[in-house]
């Protein structure tokens, strides 16, 4: 399925809705959205991943570059991850820096 | 019997790739989560292929997907005609390394910890001019 992003910057919360696919070719568009956002005054990204089937290395790349983008203080909500996404987030240890959440706010 | 499928070395083949995995796992008769650890494992190997083998070296060419489902197994095995290169040879993040916060991480090297943690078997040769990585997913109930 063909990946599609959409973002909404409000209250300090940057809010990526991702869908299909998030591979080495689509983590390029994600990246972008991130950097679009990384010169605002953002405080949390909230990734809404319900509809993300796959997600890979790179699509973790892209988590890691956000915070190292944006600053420490950058709360990172993943909102409704599928349970093999929330598997490869485990197996990485990459739960431990970001929350996963059934909504936002909560 | 081996089955075999090119792929152009460009990262628009990774969906199609994923699909046609998807579907050698199908016949297998493989789980959900094996389905999905398999697609991940080939997903990030063909990445690397295209990415570092073709792109960044300035060559173009294809890869090829050969696959043999048994009773026991399904055996996928990607192949590539760019330089050898050994996606083991790089030692792979340690549970120290993976503890990290995002902060202080390094970006690499996480694809190929997936890939070996993923699928029951991995290893990788070169010979005849061509890298070969193969994938191992044991059947459930064999």
């Amino acid at each position: 399925m063909a990946f599609q992003i959409e973002s909404v910057v409000e209250d300090k919360a940057a809010r990526l809705t991702l869908h299909g696919e998030l591979d080495s070719l689509s983590a390029r568009v994600f990246q972008t959205e991130v950097e679009k956002i990384a010169n605002q005054d953002i405080e949390a990204l909230v990734l809404d991943l319900e509809d993300l089937n796959f997600m890979s290395s790179a699509g973790l790349r892209v988590l890691i570059y956000s915070k190292q983008k944006i600053g420490p203080k950058l709360a990172i909500y993943i909102v409704k991850p599928q349970e093999l996404i929330v598997d490869t987030l485990e197996k990485t240890g990459l739960q431990h820096s970001v929350t996963i959440v059934d909504q936002y706010p909560a | 019997m081996m089955e075999t499928k090119s792929f152009p070395g460009v990262v628009d083949s990774l969906d199609p790739l994923r699909d046609y995995i998807g579907e050698l796992a199908a016949r297998a008769g493989l789980s959900k989560k094996k389905t999905y650890s398999l697609i991940l494992a080939a997903d990030e190997i063909a990445t690397n292929i295209i990415l570092y083998g073709y792109e960044r070296a300035g060559l173009t060419g294809d890869f090829s997907v050969l696959s043999e489902v048994t009773d026991s197994a399904l055996t996928i095995i990607l192949e590539d005609i760019a330089e050898a290169f050994d996606p083991l040879a790089r030692e792979l993040p340690s549970e120290e390394d993976l503890a990290r916060s995002l902060d202080e991480r390094e970006i690499g090297g996480l694809g190929i910890f997936l890939t070996v943690n993923g699928v029951d078997e991995f290893s990788w040769e070169y010979a005849d001019g061509r890298n070969r990585n193969k994938f191992v997913m044991k059947i459930e109930g064999s």
